[in-house]
């Protein structure tokens, strides 16, 4: 364990025992809510830990996600025929998502693939670094949904529905296993703007809405109201304690509402947010080792790579789920125009998540962290013209990837056939993504239900089979 | 499976041919059935099409099963195989209906199959006719919740009836209610409830001083009466009506006039409106408005926006995503009106309630038959088919008028420009040299041309002729032969036709030698993209032919690689043009023929493609000196034309056109922009259809038509086939009629909710199987029905609860009826709630007197001239406001932060109920918000303000947030912290203001954040 893990289990330990004197200095009423809880068997805090089905490989997830539609045969999915058959005509049965006969043009990536590491896994040149940590990599090269537009993909990456708004995957797993930390929120989401859709990805919709993803943006100010607006810290230590007066006096009467000591407990974790949040973006304590690994320099608070160890420090804090969204609803992987565009947005997250996967594994946290990249889809291996320089969507195959949380490393399942246009074996759908990184929890999608509208909802709507085979 | 047709008639008709079969042959029959078939069957088809799965619905395990059918009808049709869908899908001779699915039946098992249905398909397999759907219909209508209203009778005691409900309950669960709340307690209750703020100290005072017994029947008639009362409850139906200001689409439009709707609903609750139309002109307002009084017609069309104002899902108006926005409009109706999830028969039967897609698309029918405003989206960024507010023959009138108006102003900047362009000099005899002499050479000729297929700019192409423009340097050649190709102009200032004025128009042409190819080229006058044609004039090598009406002309021949110049003169009056083509000193006339015939008189638009009166190939040719104008053109032979000098005030008198035509073009663009009349963001009839089933809910998948009708479980009434609308008029009354009972129990369970936080039905929009069942069954039959007998008054409803003992419980603790009833499902006492999210910001914001309660005009959303939103860029803004939060700018993509962080209603559907939770995020927004901060300093300073000592004043601020008087140690407690407070801030090196008022802002945010001020009892 690293001293920066120690001294933030040191302070959660602090601030528990700070919370009891609490406590037991005043707030007598929790006692008695305890007790109340314990006969009565209410679930009065949604965000309580709560045990799995069954045991758990991954404890939190840290989801990347490229805005876009990020191509998979220029990226991850080798398809050395796409090189031979270039500029070939073939027959699509499908073009932009409709049914038909139409002829096009295979196109051959501009980037050259190299293998990586002892699996000998093929990566291209746009994530060099990510070769780096290739054997701690599962591909899933077979991936499908069942959109091509980018907001309903977008949700249906996030929310299992790209047809009507569901809860986010993160609020589901928050929802699902509650959180260690109340002095965080349980599902976080940096990201320096929104995707397609907005919002709605991270919503809690029908759930309660403390388990929507809280957007923190990289910055100056992640999170709002961090800030403590007395020009004091004694004098909000006076407001706080006349507060707690007043608000002891009013429980006095109403001792059995739980929702009352839940308000007067949340003082007491914003309290500590204000501090812990901070600190937890704050990345000033970090070495320069560490800074390099993520290809960060010192005093930077934007960028992938301050997203990456900002995500590091949250789940050391016990933060859920952790997302990460590299680029908005515009100059993002969607590049009809020109695939060059994929080099820069390549640059900007392929060190940060290598170092993030490599810091995570030198702390020993990779086991019990799953780290899930995925996009909305992937891009058309043919064209209207074999020299078009762009690519257009396809949501028929592409490739996304998991590390660390029990899945296999060094690890391809799933194939598309010779030119990256179709599933040939092992494919994955979004729900079947979702059932595996749920199973990986140690949560069976089949049974996180929430009851709405008398249906039993799930992320995985009806569907979803976990993918066994690359399950370490 | 995919489109099969309704088989199902013929299969009945075939049960009695195979009944009448003789009885020896059945015994053969039965034996090839037995060693042929059921083996087949059982190894190939029953175990997608059996006990286990019903793929399509459809059972191939017993006949009578099959006789059945599946979701698309009948799968065998006894004695003709070719008919029967079955033997097409096992010959796998459709791509679209292939069975097996994995792997082929071999050859001798589909001729053995060919052989049975030729035979009549006899088959043995007793068994019952499974339902093809998991819906039982007889059972579902057994169900509480479809059965009539019961009307009963209060049990006997001398409280009011609702109480003695309740009594009833709480002596048979053995509860003993609490007392009655104090007065203070009930005037804050009261308060919050009805307007959602708080009491001001002057009307608890009034209130507490008026000892009458009816004095709470007084305050609740007073609180009815406020303008409050409508934003407030108004806001609940909202939650219910998924309300949002914009779209929803991936771009988010932003949608100004939703707020009419909005504002309908408020005004409907204030001016209690029976519900029961409320409801109907909801679904019907625009039809009822036709047969309505005028001044109720705007009014009547706005409230259709609850059907518009829902979740949007498309990029134009296409039917390419109807099939969502309808699911969100069919669903949003089952759950607010109804309580039920239609929303799940989309994709199959409901697997709970009495529901089947036929009656999910019976409603989507209506639906389709429905002309939906469309809010703008990533493909059409501009809104249309908003219904106008106004009467029709008005709409017609003000359309016309605005016609007309915008005309004049084309009219007008035409012949501004024109002038102007006579005065610079670089346009010679009418007209300017249409860019030509701007183009570079080698290329295609650019803007203002447009070009498709091999044309160039060349030297080569100049004409030889100087009577209309000045000699020039260049020309176009148009290389293509291609039909549809060529070179298109559209004049910026296009001419309309005046009466007593002609148009003039003139042409140099030539066809490049040697002109092989023998087609014809045409040269096209008129309005648009052949929108309305005026002339057209066809060339080939040889020959030019003129229209003449419908028939063709040969005017004159001519030879390739000779110039020629073409001129004409149209009179849109007399229907007629006239010309001459030829060289100088040799031209071929023509007088008086045809123009087109549906001319609307507009010419602004030149195209040469190749559409002429010969077919094939068009030769190359070149284009020069085209003019259009309203004064006759200089005679072939009378140039050059030489540039007149310039007048000695040129730069004045273009600076002053300049200055005119800017003024006129932004009047013009102010007029287009105008709305002539108000419309409403809602919906119009459209083209009554029925609608087929969409099998699996995809668009592409089509089963049977089914008729416009109500669901089956409610009667099942048809849209009459006299009927001429869509049927949302017949279905505004199935929904209100008496008879169905869910309406009436689905919002008197919703008022009931919205006053005591949960209903007697714990599941406001499910009153399906799945439902909860109702707490107090009687109480609520007996509420549905005092509310319709009171004529549907939601006014009368609140009285009818709001005086009951009930409803002025106190909120106290009760050890052991906390034991037996910790829910509080026997209503032992009045729970205590936590203000929702507007109530928390508007509190606050009247607390500290800034809150404003005027209503607030439009959202300051960008002019709709700029919108250019994509699911790229969606639309984004928000609005800072200190008007009730009712009236904030909710988008519905991105929530608004201060009420997304409290809870208040996702717009994303239809709300039943809102989830209440305590976050430490909203905890720092309580403890660090610059708005809390602002509205604690704003407090302070009103305290401030107020007379007397800070004892004094603490006492004030108490009763202001909280509505009580503070105990003497708050108030010691308060007065200490305010002189620890002043004396901590003096000191500070750098204090953050005026002591004394720093120091009451953070008593003021003290009281602001508390529970007593969070909570109401």
């Amino acid at each position: 364990m690293s001293i920066e893990n120690q001294s933030v289990n040191a302070f959660a330990r602090q601030n528990r025992r700070e919370f009891l004197r609490r406590a037991s200095g005043g707030f007598g009423a929790l006692a008695l809510s305890g007790l109340w809880q314990e006969l009565h068997g209410a679930a009065a805090d949604p965000l309580a830990a709560r045990p799995p089905h069954f045991p758990a490989k991954a404890e939190r997830v840290i989801f990347l996600y490229s805005t876009g539609g990020v191509s998979h045969v220029d990226t991850f999915d080798h398809k050395p025929q796409l090189f031979s058959d270039h500029g070939k005509s073939i027959a699509a049965s499908r073009w932009l998502n409709k049914p038909g006969k139409f002829d096009r043009y295979l196109t051959k990536p501009r980037w050259n693939f190299r293998q990586y590491g002892r699996s000998g896994i093929s990566v291209s040149d746009l994530f060099p670094h990510l070769g780096s940590v290739i054997d701690d990599v599962c591909m899933l090269n077979a991936m499908h949904c069942d959109s091509d537009g980018h907001d309903k993909g977008t949700l249906a990456a996030h929310t299992g529905s790209a047809q009507a708004i569901r809860p986010g995957v993160g609020a589901w797993v928050s929802y699902g296993l509650g959180t260690e930390n109340r002095n965080l929120p349980s599902f976080m989401v940096i990201a320096p703007a929104a995707p397609y859709a907005g919002a709605q990805n991270w919503g809690s919709d029908f759930l309660p809405a403390c388990h929507q993803g809280t957007h923190a943006i990289p910055g100056v100010e992640p999170l709002p109201n961090l800030k403590p607006n007395s020009a004091a810290a004694e004098l909000q230590a006076m407001e706080l304690s006349l507060l707690s007066k007043l608000n002891r006096n009013h429980l006095e009467q109403r001792a059995a509402d739980q929702s009352l000591d839940a308000r007067i407990r949340s003082f007491e974790t914003a309290f500590g947010m204000q501090r812990e949040a901070p600190e937890a973006f704050d990345l000033s304590r970090e070495s320069d080792a560490t800074l390099r690994l993520y290809g960060l320099t010192r005093g930077a608070n934007t960028g992938f790579g301050w997203q990456c160890l900002v995500a590091r420090r949250l789940a050391e804090r016990g933060v859920r789920f952790i997302e990460l969204i590299d680029v908005g609803s515009s100059a993002n992987w969607d590049s009809h125009g020109d695939m060059g565009d994929h080099e820069k947005l390549a640059k900007a997250i392929d060190q940060p998540i290598a170092g993030l996967i490599a810091d995570l594994k030198q702390r020993g946290m990779l086991e019990s962290t799953l780290v899930v990249w995925t996009t909305e889809f992937g891009r058309t291996p043919f064209n209207q013209k074999a020299d078009h320089p762009g690519r257009e969507h396809h949501n028929l195959c592409f490739t996304s990837w998991m590390a660390g949380g029990g899945v296999k490393g060094g690890y391809v399942h799933g194939e598309s056939d010779e030119h990256g246009i179709l599933p040939a074996s092992g494919a994955v759908h979004t729900h079947d993504l979702h059932a595996t990184m749920l199973h990986l929890l140690g949560i069976d999608h089949e049974r996180l239900t929430f009851r709405y509208a008398g249906r039993d909802f799930r992320l995985t709507d009806v569907a979803g089979e976990v993918v066994r085979p690359i399950i370490a | 499976m995919k489109r099969l047709s309704n088989h199902l008639a013929i299969a009945c008709s075939a049960v009695l041919s195979c009944s009448a079969a003789a009885p020896a042959a059945a015994a053969e029959e039965n034996a090839f059935f037995e060693t042929k078939i059921r083996p087949l069957l059982v190894e190939r088809c029953i175990e997608c099409h059996g006990e286990k799965k019903q793929k399509g619905g459809l059972r191939l395990d017993s006949r009578a099963a099959w006789q059945a059918g599946g979701e698309n009808g009948a799968v065998i049709k006894p004695g003709d195989s070719e008919a029967s869908p079955l033997i097409k899908a096992v010959r796998y001779t459709d791509k679209e209906l292939q069975m097996p699915p994995k792997r082929q039946l071999s050859s001798d098992e589909v001729a053995a199959l060919e052989q049975w249905v030729k035979l009549g398909a006899p088959d043995p397999r007793e068994g019952n006719a499974v339902a093809k759907s998991g819906v039982d219909m007889e059972a579902g209508r057994k169900h509480w919740a479809f059965q009539l209203l019961a009307h009963p009778q209060p049990p006997s005691g001398s409280q009011q009836p609702l109480d003695r409900f309740v009594l009833a309950q709480l002596q048979q669960h053995e509860l003993q209610p609490n007392p009655i709340a104090d007065r203070r307690t009930l005037i804050r209750r009261a308060t919050f409830d009805l307007t959602g703020l708080p009491p001001t100290p002057a009307e608890i005072e009034e209130f507490l001083r008026d000892t009458s017994t009816d004095a709470f029947a007084k305050l609740v008639d007073r609180l009815l009466a406020t303008p409050a009362y409508g934003e407030r409850w108004g806001r609940h139906w909202l939650d219910v009506a998924r309300y949002a200001d914009t779209a929803g689409d991936g771009a988010d439009y932003p949608v100004r006039e939703a707020v009419k709707y909005r504002d309908w609903v408020i005004k409907a609750f204030n001016s209690d409106q029976p519900f029961d139309q409320f409801v109907r002109e909801q679904i019907a307002g625009d039809i009822l408005a036709q047969a309505g009084a005028a001044e109720q017609y705007a009014q009547r069309v706005t409230a259709t926006g609850f059907l518009a104002v829902g979740k949007r899902y498309g990029y134009q108006p296409s039917p390419d995503y109807q099939h969502l926005d309808f699911a969100d409009a069919i669903d949003s109706v089952g759950r607010s009106l109804l309580g039920l999830s239609l929303g799940c028969a989309r994709c199959h039967d409901h697997k709970y309630d009495p529901v089947t897609a036929a009656d999910y698309y019976a409603l989507y029918g209506i639906f389709q038959s429905t002309r939906w405003a469309f809010p703008g989206g990533e493909e059409q960024k501009r809104p249309s088919s908003f219904p106008p507010l106004v009467l029709p023959d008005e709409a017609v009138r003000l359309d016309k008028a605005k016609a007309a108006e915008l005309a004049r102003l084309d009219e007008t900047l035409g012949r501004l420009k024109r002038k102007r362009g006579a005065l610079d000099g670089k346009s010679i005899g009418g007209g300017p040299d249409l860019g030509f002499e701007s183009q570079v050479l080698g290329q295609p000729p650019a803007a203002p041309w447009l070009s498709a297929g091999p044309n160039k700019v060349l030297a080569d192409a100049q004409s030889p002729f100087a009577h209309i423009h000045p000699p020039g340097t260049r020309g176009v050649r148009v290389g293509t032969g291609n039909a549809n190709e060529g070179v298109r102009y559209v004049f910026a200032n296009g001419l309309r036709a005046v009466p007593g004025r002609q148009m003039h128009f003139t042409i140099d042409f030539r066809t490049v030698a040697p002109a092989d190819k023998t087609g014809a080229y045409r040269f096209y006058l008129g309005r648009g993209v052949i929108a309305s044609l005026a002339v057209e004039i066809s060339v080939t090598a040889s020959e030019i032919a003129i229209r003449d009406g419908a028939k063709w002309e040969v005017v004159r021949k001519l030879a390739p690689g000779t110039w020629h110049t073409l001129r004409l003169t149209l009179d849109h009056e007399k229907k007629t043009y006239s010309g001459a083509v030829g060289t100088v000193g040799d031209m071929a006339t023509f007088e008086n023929k045809a123009l087109g015939a549906n001319w609307d008189g507009v010419a602004d638009t030149f195209i040469c493609d190749a559409i002429g009166h010969i077919g094939g190939p068009a030769p190359e040719r070149d284009l020069d000196n085209i003019g259009l104008g309203e004064t006759p053109f200089a005679e072939p032979g009378s140039g050059p034309v030489v540039p007149a000098a310039p007048p000695a005030d040129l730069a004045d008198r273009l600076k002053n056109f300049d200055e005119e035509i800017a003024a006129t073009t932004k009047l013009r663009e102010t007029e287009a922009a105008k709305q002539p009349y108000p419309v409403a963001y809602g919906v119009s009839e459209d083209k009554p259809v029925n609608v087929r089933i969409q099998l699996r809910g995809e668009p592409d998948k089509l089963g049977a038509e089914v008729p416009r009708r109500f669901l089956e479980v409610l009667g099942g009434d048809v849209v009459p086939a006299r009927a001429t609308g869509s049927g949302r008029l017949e279905l505004a009354t199935w929904i209100t009629r008496p008879e169905n009972p869910l309406t009436a129990r689905v919002f008197v369970n919703r008022v009931w909710q919205w006053h005591f936080g949960q209903g007697l039905v714990t599941t406001p929009s499910d009153f399906g199987l799945r439902g909860d069942a109702p707490s107090h069954p009687d109480l609520l039959d007996w509420l549905a029905s005092e509310f319709i007998a009171s004529g549907w008054s939601v006014k009368a409803l609140h009285r009818l609860i709001m005086r009951s003992q009930t409803y002025q419980l106190a909120s106290d603790d009760h050890a052991a009826n906390l034991d037996r009833d910790p829910a509080n499902r026997r209503l032992w006492r009045h729970p205590r709630l936590p203000l929702d999210a507007e109530s928390i910001r508007d509190a606050m914001l009247a607390v500290s007197g800034r809150l404003d309660r005027s209503i607030p005009g439009p959202h300051p959303f960008p002019s709709v001239d700029t919108w250019g939103f994509t699911i790229h860029n969606p639309f984004h803004a928000l609005y800072e406001s200190e008007h009730r939060s009712v009236y904030l700018m909710q988008q519905r993509n991105r929530r608004h932060p201060f009420l997304a962080l409290f809870d208040a209603a996702d717009p994303n559907q239809s709300m039943a109920q809102r989830l209440p939770t305590t976050t430490p995020t909203q905890t720092l927004y309580l403890m660090n918000s610059p708005f809390v901060q602002q509205q604690s300093e704003a407090f302070a300073r009103r305290l401030l303000a107020a007379p007397g000592d800070d004892t004094t004043r603490v006492r004030l601020a108490f009763e202001m947030a909280h509505g009580r008087a503070p105990a003497d140690s708050e108030t010691g407690e308060a007065v200490a912290f305010l002189s620890a407070y002043r004396q901590k801030l003096a000191s500070l090196e750098k204090p953050p203001g005026e002591e004394l008022e720093v120091a009451w802002a953070g008593l003021a945010r003290v009281l602001l954040t508390s529970n007593a001020f969070l909570y109401v009892d």
